[in-house]
């Protein structure tokens, strides 16, 4: 029985104009959650086709949980996506030529070849590109929101985490740090239910990861992933709440991972069944019939909107092969930063 | 100038260098109320208030990572673990957080780690090490090694300065046994720049830490036997000051390279090499190394006066050099 | 703890970095009784306040250090007396020395180049041959690095990287110099020095040295020190050693140190190899007796057993041209003439020259003893002209003067052998008796050896050459001069 609460599932657009979305907005984020899985079924291909280095992750099925809490981030709070939260990048405006540049390892990339796939971050979009080492990104994004406590700004940090990363150290003491200081952070458990090939039940034992938040002194709450309004609905509550000094909170949303750990990974691990029932969730189309329904979505929109993305993917990827690979003498550089270095945005 | 110790210059650095910027903050285990282990920060939350003196729970990771977010944000922070031991909890943020961060996002991470290192003392396994060669060798880490109270307030100022994440050894068996003239205003020691402890001219010393003042006593002994020992203080693992060494190398034609910590794999076996490799023409006599042996620290005084380099060894060291 | 020995309380240690203690109250004074476990004094230290319980049951007998003072941790502090302790013994403290660094050990060197093992005394001697006393190798137990394969053996020409450059650089051969070094090797002080100080001149006629065609001498150093270029100024010249007890110290000259380099360089250069022939002398010694008055009073000449054995050594090198010759480079250079050299010791003995009787092969006996009265003369008057000390191609020298019978003389360098003649002795001797038996008879008999360069000349050779001058020597005729 899990003792965190469970989100209502969003029930009506009246709801929703209180949450200060308007119709333009709820275009935007239907279109970056199309933008996001554009990009991720492209890139895919791009993969297969030889023109992408080392592994490709996509976070199908996790686009609506992605777009859901970054709409919700405000302009000067800072985040530290994961590698199924390409929805965050896309949100806070990251061009899509740069990604895809990211991933084939180019110097136009946000990581300038010297790293790939998602691990790249756009500083000045207050985002921080996250590492390999599961959660590592939450002490980090802890101390960011140490940073605003002690310099009392009201911006909010944002750690993400899977529910497989929840079972390392790092994650206990960064959120064990936040509730004792009441730090202005908000933690989102990405709980799409397979770490690799390992489900749930032989990662944690307790029925959620939302659960443990009460131990750190902190609500935790367990929203429906696929659901991006409740998802928007409730990391926008958590993030006014820390931003006015009410401390962290912990957003656990559920999701399946709709295709393997990489694409060198077929799932088969993955009882057919459970793909088959969480299709029927796919929070693109959800919303999709979300927005036909409250939001007079018509056809000749969806449409418009359709094709400008693919003339937009198929111009990032133009623009993204042209990029030129890194010269190999620059190896060495960038390892230790320059005092002129120290001019990013957010080193003020 | 006033009269210090080795630990009441760190303090007063610190202290000078929260004074001067607001970033500037300390977190750490026991910093706050109880001023610090070895009460480095002794008042220091009294005056700058308990949001810049952190007192954290027991979790390196969330200080180090906290201190990296903290740092991309535009924070100078400066932890403290309590015993340099302990950096091993943190090794993982370090290494691939912290040290590759501006690499792969050119975001600096301008952080300060304090490390009270070194034994000497009876501490035992996990209070006496000297980690910094596995540091030294990870791409992105400053590490900083002072001998002295006037090195020690230097150098610190420059790491908080640094963008980069710096490890800061401070010699916790100095902290109160030497006391010298330190200059009351601020000023900074640049990093990889070696000093000359003592000049000589028949051997060379390179050594860092404490091993400074174990290896002046031995070139102390040498001189009545009439061999003219140079001990060059490095001051800074990584980056270290190549040129000054070399020069040293072709000036003596001898080399004794001396550490406290462990002999494979200390960071003396990359000044060696490097000085193989690169002073090969200047010598007289093969490179020789004194370390520690290959052993955890141990605790009764017998065993850790084997494991720490004496005096005696490091003469007798220098004696055999001076014959070859 | 222990029965009846005093008790030391001591400073202790509160925390990892305190150093040094104060003394805030003494508990108890000295006479009074004290348990173990009881507190005894009150301490301050950087880090905390506490009282110091006593180590022991019994009576403060002492106490050392007073309230107030400051002292490093480990001080006693005072001592404590058990009931019935007797007088002050303190427990001997458990002597905790860690062990140094071994000292490297200084074993014997085994033989190494082979003449120069033999060290048979040198008699202060003529020859450039007494060879050096074999100064045991001290073999570095530290590989020697680089070039050393087995450090023993190299000890003495292992040539450090930093040694070879600046011989390189001032066009200085090593092997001219004398090592101080491990194993004998010339260290980097060693060298420098000798750039500094000039090379030895010529052990030639001490006033006027310099020939530059530089037979004995050490070759190729640039002889001007204007010629150097920066040499390292920084290593002076090596500090002058101070005495030991019991020592003198005394600076070699020109000529010690031309000697020197001349022993060291032919030692290192040629394979010296020592055959040892004995000679029945009497007929030798018959002639000698007939002739020498004559020479006498016809000559003013005396035909010494070296004139004899010389006469019969050229004779012989004319069917031995090799050991008559050369190496020079990779070529093996045989001459028509034989300038003999003869090794001639100086009259304060502490040096010698070879003065070299020019075509000593068209001398008959009369001529070499001529020759060897004159330039001996010279030699010791100092009036020898360069010319006389260059040019020899194989030399003679006499040690047996006092008594020796045996000996390993040095090859003067560039020559591929000398003869070393010793002490006339006589000898019980198997001689055949009228009817062809062994008798015993007393006869002189004088031990000649060659040393040869092994390079060139082999065993063989050379043995062949003792028989044949031995031959000579022992069938001379009356007619023969």
């Amino acid at each position: 029985m899990t003792i965190a609460r469970e989100a209502d599932p969003v029930a009506a657009e009246a709801e929703l104009r209180n949450s200060g979305l308007d119709r333009e907005d709820l275009l935007t984020v239907y279109r970056n959650m199309l933008l996001t899985r554009g990009i991720e079924e492209r890139g895919h291909i791009l993969y297969k086709q030889g023109k992408i280095p080392g592994s490709f992750y996509t976070g199908r099925g996790n686009e609506g949980a992605a777009v859901g809490i970054a709409t919700a981030m405000g302009p000067d709070d800072v985040g530290a996506p994961l590698h199924r939260d390409m929805g965050v990048h896309i949100t806070r405006g990251v061009e899509p030529w740069r990604i895809i540049a990211n991933y084939m390892g180019k110097e136009d990339g946000p990581a300038r070849g010297k790293d790939g796939n998602v691990h790249m971050a756009d500083a000045r979009l207050g985002l921080i590109a996250m590492v390999s080492h599961l959660p590592a990104m939450l002490p980090v994004a802890v101390g960011a929101a140490l940073a605003f406590r002690i310099r009392e700004e009201s911006r909010v940090a944002i750690g993400w985490f899977g529910e497989g990363s929840a079972a390392r150290g790092d994650a206990h003491e960064a959120m064990n740090l936040a509730g004792v200081r009441r730090l202005p952070m908000v933690f989102v458990c990405d709980n799409n239910q397979w770490a690799y090939s390992t489900p749930t039940h032989l990662g944690f034992a307790t029925p959620n990861i939302a659960d443990r938040a009460r131990s750190y002194g902190f609500e935790g709450v367990v929203v429906d992933g696929t659901d991006v309004l409740a998802v928007y609905r409730e990391a926008k509550r958590a993030i006014e709440k820390a931003r006015s000094g009410g401390g962290p909170t912990l957003i656990e949303c559920m999701t399946l991972r709709m295709e393997g750990h990489a694409v060198h990974d077929d799932a088969f691990y993955v009882p057919k069944d459970m793909f088959e029932e969480w299709a029927k969730h796919d929070p693109i189309e959800r919303f999709r019939t979300w927005l036909k329904d409250y939001a007079d979505l018509r056809e000749q929109e969806e449409e418009e909107i359709a094709a400008d993305l693919k003339k937009l993917l198929n111009e990032a990827i133009r623009r993204a092969e042209e990029s030129p690979l890194p010269d190999p003498a620059t190896v060495t550089e960038g390892v230790y930063a320059a005092p002129e270095d120290l001019d990013t945005p957010h080193h003020k | 100038m006033a009269e210090r110790t080795y630990l009441q210059a760190i303090s007063d650095g610190l202290r000078q260098e929260m004074r001067r910027d607001k970033r500037v903050f300390v977190i750490g285990e026991d910093v706050g109320v109880y001023g610090g282990a070895f009460k480095v920060t002794l008042g220091f939350q009294e005056e700058f208030g308990a949001w810049r003196v952190i007192d954290a729970p027991l979790s390196e990771t969330a200080i180090v990572g906290g201190c990296t977010g903290a740092a991309l944000m535009g924070m100078r922070p400066v932890a403290e673990m309590q015993f340099a031991d302990f950096v091993s909890c943190a090794w993982d943020h370090l290494v691939t957080v912290a040290a590759k961060q501006f690499y792969r996002a050119g975001t600096p991470v301008p952080m300060v780690v304090r490390l009270p290192s070194g034994g000497g003392f009876s501490g035992g396994p996990f209070h006496s090490q000297n980690p910094e060669s596995s540091f030294a060798h990870i791409p992105g880490l400053k590490c900083v090694c002072p001998a002295t109270p006037e090195d020690a307030k230097g150098l610190l100022a420059t790491a908080i300065e640094d963008p980069n994440p710096v490890l800061y050894f401070e010699h916790k068996h100095l902290y109160r046994r030497l006391k010298a003239e330190v200059p009351e205003e601020r000023y900074t020691i640049p990093f990889g720049e070696a000093r000359t402890h003592r000049v000589g001219e028949d051997i060379s010393v390179i050594t860092w830490g404490a091993m400074v003042h174990t290896a002046d006593e031995a070139a102390e002994e040498l001189a009545k036997e009439d061999v003219s020992v140079e001990v060059v203080d490095l001051r800074t693992v990584m980056p270290w000051d190549r040129k000054a060494v070399l020069a040293s190398v072709e000036k003596t034609s001898k080399v004794l390279v001396l550490h406290e910590d462990t002999r494979t794999g200390g960071f003396g076996a990359e000044i060696a090499a490097t000085i193989a490799e690169e002073a090969f023409e200047s010598l007289d006599a093969p490179v020789k190394r004194i370390a520690a042996p290959d052993s955890p620290v141990p605790f009764s005084p017998p065993l850790e006066k084997a494991f720490i380099p004496q005096v005696e060894t490091v003469a007798s060291g220098l004696r055999e050099l001076a014959a070859y | 703890m222990a029965t009846g020995t005093i008790i030391d309380v001591v400073m202790p240690q509160m925390g990892v970095s305190v150093s040094e203690g104060t003394i805030v109250k003494w508990l108890k004074s000295e006479g009074e009784t004290i348990e173990a476990d009881e507190a005894l004094l009150e301490i301050s230290t950087d880090k905390v306040d506490t009282e110091v319980p006593s180590p022991g049951t019994g009576v403060v007998a002492k106490i050392l250090v007073h309230e107030g003072e400051t002292v490093d941790v480990g001080t006693k502090l005072a001592e404590i007396a058990p009931e019935g302790a007797g007088p002050a013994v303190a427990e001997p403290e458990p002597a905790v020395e860690p062990e140094p660094a071994v000292e490297p050990e200084l074993a014997p060197e085994p033989a190494t180049a082979a003449a120069a093992a033999e060290a048979d005394a040198p008699s202060s001697a003529e020859s450039p041959g007494p060879a050096a006393p074999a100064a045991p190798a001290v073999p570095a137990e530290t590989p020697a690095p680089a070039a050393a394969g087995d450090s023993s053996e190299n000890g003495k020409s292992f040539v450090s990287p930093v040694v070879a450059r600046i011989a390189a650089e001032h066009g200085v051969d090593v092997g001219t110099i004398q090592g101080t070094g491990q194993g004998g090797r010339v260290t980097k002080k060693d060298i420098l020095a000798f750039i500094e100080s000039g090379p030895a001149p010529a052990p030639a006629a001490p006033p006027e040295a310099a020939p530059t065609e530089a037979e004995p001498v050490a070759p190729a150093a640039p002889t001007e020190p204007s010629a150097q270029p920066t040499a390292p100024p920084v290593i002076a010249n090596a500090q002058p050693q101070a005495a030991g007890t019991g020592e003198t110290l005394e600076p070699m000259n020109a000529m010690r140190r031309g000697i020197a380099e001349h022993m060291r360089r032919s030692l290192d250069t040629a394979a010296h190899v020592t055959s040892a022939i004995e000679v029945d002398m009497s007929k030798v010694v018959a002639i000698r007796e007939k002739l020498k008055a004559s020479y006498q009073k016809d000559y003013g000449v005396n035909p010494t057993y070296l004139a004899f054995v010389g006469r019969a050594a050229v004779d012989t090198l004319h069917d031995y041209p090799w050991i008559n010759g050369e190496l020079r480079d990779d070529q093996i250079v045989t001459r028509n003439y034989v300038n003999l050299g003869i090794a001639v010791e100086l009259a304060d003995g502490k040096g010698l020259i070879v003065p070299v009787i020019k075509n000593a092969e068209g001398l008959n006996l009369l001529g070499l003893a001529r020759s060897i009265t004159d330039i001996a003369a010279r030699a010791r008057d100092k009036k020898l002209l360069p010319d006389d000390v260059q040019g020899g191609t194989f030399t003679i020298t006499n040690p047996g003067g006092y008594g020796t019978f045996h000996g390993t003389p040095v090859i003067s360098q560039p020559q591929a052998g000398i003869l070393g003649t010793y002490a006339l002795v006589k000898r019980p001797w198997v001689v055949q008796d009228a009817l062809g038996n062994d008798v015993l008879a007393i006869r002189p008999i004088m031990n000649i050896t060659l040393t040869y360069d092994h390079r060139l000349v082999d065993g063989a050779l050379a043995g062949r050459f003792l028989h044949d001058v031995r031959e000579k020597l022992q069938s001379w005729g009356e007619d023969r001069y």
